[in-house]
């Protein structure tokens, strides 16, 4: 099991998502992606786009002043 | 009375920061996600308008009928295609620019200030004469389309509705998915209004309360309109480079209102940073806000004239307009978004 950190800050929607996609593409089945980003809009998409993969999620939470983190794991 | 523009754009301003409500978001979703859970909302939005502005007219409250725009078809397809074309090259549509402006996201700070120049430029500035040229060609006899059915506004209300409900219905009654959701910090009301993630449908309903009430209030203060962006950030640029008073209308307050409202919101939220982009990003909101400056000056409104507005009223202006901004933000995202699905490079 690896984990990677994606930093995906100054990023806006769609494009944290869209960085998510294509790292999880290189990734196998247990590994977890920490995705940081500021997009407000992300609070919403990117737990949206995780459940809507099937994939499973953890430690969500905000980093400070419109900064937030959550962990995506490849199922 | 142009304080109530200051109010109703404050309230717009919140609920659009604290709802995520992005136009540019739904129409996207339909080509890159394949789903229509925004779009719907917006539809609910519409309806709701729709709703009370057809009994102003039937009830004699208020002639809105009377204001929608002529419809000239080649001025609104091709203002609308290059509209959503740069909407999505700017990151927001006419409003989402401005909250995100009131966010802190440096990247709307020049799209803004791109798309109230271009607009100004069309609209009274050295483009005026192209825009004059292509809305007064071909405009056809009918500007709503119940006129050119020759039937009542109710039942165009009603058709609206049942697909609206129906879609809302589909939508809502999906089976759930397990979304994750933030750790609670605050309780009650604060968690409510400044933490709580809101209900697109609901969120939906309150804007198009708050269409509904631009329309009196504007209407008293001698603006014959209810939500606009576009007229009031040209009316900006304009005031600011002539100093001509005249220009700082009910509308003006208004898009100064939402600045106000989606700061308030996201202060409270903790969701206020200044954000800076990469350099890429700054040229592609840049040229998205000339865009959209351009398409909404030609295509006689934004998402929000156009696509929140004109098509409560039922007007050809307003739906064929909707159209074509989807069709441009479809276009825009082929180009932008699709090919980093392969292979971009992402950070170790």
């Amino acid at each position: 099991m690896a984990q990677r950190v994606l930093e995906t800050d100054g990023l806006v929607c769609p494009f944290p998502v869209q960085e998510a996609k294509a790292a999880m593409e290189e990734m196998n089945p247990g590994d977890e992606l920490v995705i940081n980003f500021d997009c407000t809009q992300g609070t919403e998409a990117i737990p949206r786009w995780a459940a809507e993969s099937g994939y499973g999620t953890k430690d969500f939470r905000k980093r400070g002043p419109a900064e937030w983190s959550i962990t995506v794991i490849k199922a | 009375m142009l304080i109530t523009g200051l109010l109703v754009g404050a309230a717009f301003g919140f609920v659009l920061q604290r709802g995520r409500f992005c136009i540019t978001g739904a129409f996207r979703d339909v080509w890159v996600s394949k789903n229509s859970w925004w779009l719907a909302a917006l539809f609910v939005a519409i309806s709701v308008q729709a709703i009370g502005l057809a009994a102003f007219n039937t009830f004699g409250i208020l002639p809105t009928d009377s204001v929608a725009s002529a419809f000239a078809p080649f001025a609104t397809i091709a203002g609308g295609f290059i509209f959503g074309f740069g909407i999505l090259m700017a990151g927001g549509c006419a409003t989402g620019t401005y909250y995100r402006a009131g966010e802190g996201l440096v990247g709307s700070w020049f799209a803004l200030i791109f798309y109230a120049l271009f607009a100004a430029m069309f609209k009274t500035g050295p483009f005026a004469q192209s825009t004059a040229f292509v809305r007064n060609w071909g405009v056809t006899e009918n500007a709503t389309i119940y006129q050119s059915l020759g039937i009542s506004a109710w039942v165009l209300v009603a058709v609206l509705l049942a697909v609206t409900g129906w879609w809302t219905y589909r939508n809502l009654t999906r089976p759930k998915l397990p979304m994750a959701t933030l750790p609670p910090e605050k309780t009650g009301v604060a968690h409510l209004l400044f933490e709580k993630a809101w209900n697109p449908y609901i969120t939906a309903i309150l804007i198009g309360l708050i269409a509904l009430a631009a329309w009196p209030l504007s209407w008293v203060a001698g603006r014959k309109w209810g939500l606009g962006i576009t007229g009031p950030s040209s009316n900006i640029a304009g005031y600011l480079t002539t100093g001509n008073v005249e220009l700082v209308d009910w509308g003006v307050f208004l898009v100064l209102g939402i600045l106000v409202g989606s700061f308030i919101a996201a202060k409270a939220s903790g969701e206020f940073k200044v954000r800076v982009p990469d350099s890429k990003t700054i040229v592609k909101s840049i040229i998205g806000g000339a865009l959209m400056g351009w398409g909404a000056s030609w295509a006689g409104g934004c998402t929000i004239g156009n696509g929140l507005v004109e098509t409560s009223m039922f007007s050809w202006q307003g739906w064929i307009g909707l159209i074509a901004m989807i069709l441009g933000t479809g276009a825009a995202a082929k180009i932008f978004i699709m090919p980093r699905k392969v292979g971009s490079p992402a950070a170790s």
